[in-house]
């Protein structure tokens, strides 16, 4: 199964601030444990006891690990999307292929008011808007053929004009020429993740998304919600293995690590989703009690992978395009 | 102790030189390799440099494909990301990154800064521009580019917000083009504030970075140049109650440096040789700003040209260079598209010393912004040659004396 891990740095606790070297550690132990993921989010709705935006921290920690997949939430709210989609494809050349975008489905007011949009966007226009949105950031990761950079000294000819493509979107939110000034990812694009969705939302996620993460419910439901996504895929024409279903679940300190496991195992065994995605609080009792119990428990029941098999987070996912297939 | 020198590398990719990614020793792959950056900082890390300087633009910056195609600057990495990976491979050097206030917000601007300056320990640092390439607008939606006076006053309101957010405080902001309500989710900066750097030099930029830069990176070819921005610059702070060392003002200079004078000259050939005519000769275009220079012979005399309306002074300037030096199309081309207007000096380290010391005490600069003409070669020999007699002669620093950029650049730590 596919495994993610959730920590959302900005939940203020009033703990002591997790540092990088105390972040980058719970990640290399996430790294040695084959976890496919983690995903930074920053979204305090309040004040935040952390120091860190989530693709800042991402690059950082891009430079001191190996293997992981490094996700950060950032919202269509706070980025226009030529801006967004530059951050991740450097984000992704930066980590060898590792790194996904978490675009956030649902708004938050707090960011309309602080991004110059204080009466924010229904819900309908939020959903149109970001559909176009994502549709160009995914464009423009893919301005450039794999192939382009020539490099060619003693010619002159540092890329192919004919490989470079650009963009020319021009549509109900947005206009965008490209193509982007960042070179095309190892992984051919960085991963799309889709949070925050509400049903009405099922039908873009299955379009664009490569990650969907879920709330958890009974496993009834979310075999039932599984079913129904894998279909719409296939209806929207993609294959249903290429759209990876996650469903959250929230842990606490308090939780026996055998408990967890078995809740997991039930989840898998049920086919009600591809993997789990496990939220994290940013409290360092948590955290080390993940890392130090839960993790070793998983790996024993044979239910996350001893080792990863590629290098890039599309191959730990079994999704297709990158270097290495 | 007498003030030193404040010493910038202006890593840019391959190099500054316009043909610096074909240099047998360049490279190539700058633009898509980390660990490219990774040594670059800390060899300027290692020769006690100020900061890293990196620049920016959404979006290509030629907008004909087959010239753009020629150089190496179609693509390579957003600066904030690499700036943020080189925090932690780092520990004392400054990070600097250029972010344009026409395509950003404050409060998400202010916020990745901080972040930076977290990560770095207090060594970042945000070189304030606005946009004037079409180019970059057609990537921000269809109204097209903004007159240079309301481009500034953007500029103004956007430093003012973010100023307020590094302060901590709320800003309560309904203004002209930015509505933003609440302080920061991030702690205050181990600096105070992340160090705010400028680099317009037109009268409306000078009086901006008066009343808030914190460094200015100017362009000034002459000594009498220099030190006419610089004396005009430190005179304007007192209107805005600043003391004149409170701006640390650091003109780019881009040297190709070596053991020996002839070498020096020799390396400089050599990448100059490297300019495909078309690409110089683009570049001479849009400096006299006209299109259709292609059309007369390479090798024959820049031709009478109709008065501009862009860039009349740089016009002016190229046409009386031409005329003074009798150089073809050609010559002009080269040698306008090597440093792209920067100050260049091609010598030995004590040759390049002298020039830096020159202006230095002649009161024209604080410190410079060195541009290595083509990576890593140039800022090798700059940091094993040139910063080693800078030192001899007690003009910089042999070590860091604290760990913030604040503390490097001798900056007052904001209230």
């Amino acid at each position: 199964m596919h495994l993610a891990i959730s920590l959302d740095i900005a939940a203020a606790t009033g703990e002591a601030v997790l540092d990088f070297s105390r972040i980058s550690k719970f990640v290399r132990q996430a790294e040695a444990a084959g976890v496919d993921m983690v995903a930074i989010s920053d979204t305090a709705d309040g004040l935040s006891s952390s120091p860190f935006e989530a693709t800042t921290l991402l690059a950082a920690l891009a430079t001191v690990t190996n293997r992981i997949g490094l996700v950060a939430t950032a919202s269509t709210i706070a980025h226009q999307p030529y801006n967004l989609a530059r951050r991740f494809a450097s984000l992704d050349i930066i980590s060898h292929g590792r790194a996904g975008w978490n675009a956030m489905m649902a708004q938050s007011p707090r960011e309309a008011a602080n991004f110059s949009r204080p009466e924010g966007f229904s819900d309908t226009d939020f959903r149109r808007r970001s559909e176009e949105y994502i549709g160009i950031v995914q464009g423009l990761w893919q301005g450039w053929d794999a192939d382009a950079l020539l490099f060619d000294k003693s010619g002159g000819r540092f890329h192919a004009p004919e490989k470079m493509h650009l963009l020319d979107h021009k549509g109900e939110f947005f206009s965008v020429r490209g193509p982007l000034n960042v070179a095309r990812s190892p992984q051919d694009t960085p991963v799309l993740v889709l949070s925050g969705l509400s049903e009405a939302d099922f039908d873009i996620a299955v379009r664009t998304a490569d990650v969907i993460l879920l709330e958890s419910g009974s496993v009834e439901s979310a075999k039932a919600r599984f079913d129904d996504l894998k279909r719409r895929a296939t209806a929207a024409g993609r294959d249903p293995d290429a759209v990876k279903v996650l469903t959250n679940i929230s842990l606490t300190a308090e939780d026996k690590p055998a408990a967890t496991a078995d809740r997991l195992e039930t989840q898998f065994r049920a086919r009600s989703c591809d993997g789990f995605n496990i939220e994290l609080p940013a409290q360092r009792s948590a955290i080390d009690d993940f890392a130090d119990r839960i993790l070793p428990e998983l790996g024993q029941r044979g239910l996350v992978r001893e080792s990863y098999r590629g290098t890039t987070l599309r191959s730990h996912l079994g999704l297709a395009g990158g270097g290495d297939q | 102790m007498t003030a030193r020198m404040k010493l910038g590398a202006f890593l840019w990719a391959t190099g500054h030189h316009i043909a610096a990614w074909r240099h047998p020793k360049a490279h190539v792959n700058a633009g898509i390799d980390i660990d490219h950056y990774i040594q670059l900082a800390r060899t300027a890390e290692a020769a006690k440099f100020d900061m890293i300087f990196c620049e920016d633009a959404a979006g290509l910056r030629e907008a004909n494909v087959g010239i753009a195609s020629q150089t190496s600057r179609s693509i390579g990495f957003e600066p904030i990301s690499l700036l943020s990976a080189l925090a932690v491979q780092t520990s004392h050097i400054g990070l600097v990154s250029t972010a344009s206030t026409s395509y950003n917000e404050p409060y998400g601007l202010a916020r990745t800064f901080l972040s930076l300056d977290h990560l770095s320990g207090g060594r970042a640092g945000w070189n304030l521009v606005t946009s004037a390439s079409p180019i970059e607008a057609a990537n921000f939606g269809s109204t097209g580019l903004k007159p240079h006076a309301d481009r500034y006053e953007r500029a103004r309101e956007f430093a003012e917000v973010v100023t307020r957010l590094w302060q901590g405080k709320a800003p309560g902001h309904d203004g002209q083009s930015f509505s933003v309500h609440d302080p920061l989710d991030l702690p205050r900066s181990p600096q105070g504030a992340p160090v705010m750097v400028q680099a317009g030099a037109s009268d409306v930029g000078r009086d901006l970075a008066a009343r808030t830069a914190d460094v200015v990176f100017t362009a000034a070819q002459t000594f009498e140049e220099a030190k006419a921005f610089y004396d005009d610059l430190k005179g304007r702070m007192a209107a805005y109650g600043r003391e004149p060392d409170d701006i640390k003002i650091m003109p780019g200079v881009s040297p190709v440096v070596a053991e020996t004078e002839a070498e020096a000259r020799e390396k400089h050939e050599e990448l100059q040789a490297l300019i495909p005519d078309d690409v110089g000769v683009a570049l001479l275009s849009s400096y006299l700003s006209i299109s259709d220079l292609g059309r007369y012979p390479i090798d024959g005399p820049l031709p009478e040209l109709p008065e501009s309306e862009g860039m009349k002074s740089r016009q002016a300037l190229v046409v009386e260079q031409s005329r003074r030096d009798g150089l073809s199309i050609r010559q002009l081309a080269r040698h306008f598209a090597g440093a792209r207007g920067h100050w260049r000096i091609v010598g030995t380290a004590a040759q390049v010393a002298d020039e830096l010391q020159a202006r230095f005490e002649g009161g024209a600069a604080d410190g410079f912004n060195v541009m290595p003409s083509y990576l890593p070669g140039e800022l090798d020999a700059f940091a094993t040659l040139v910063v080693p007699e800078l030192q001899r002669r007690g003009l910089f620093r042999r070590d860091y004396e604290g760990r913030t950029l604040r503390d490097h650049l001798g900056l007052k730590r904001p209230a």
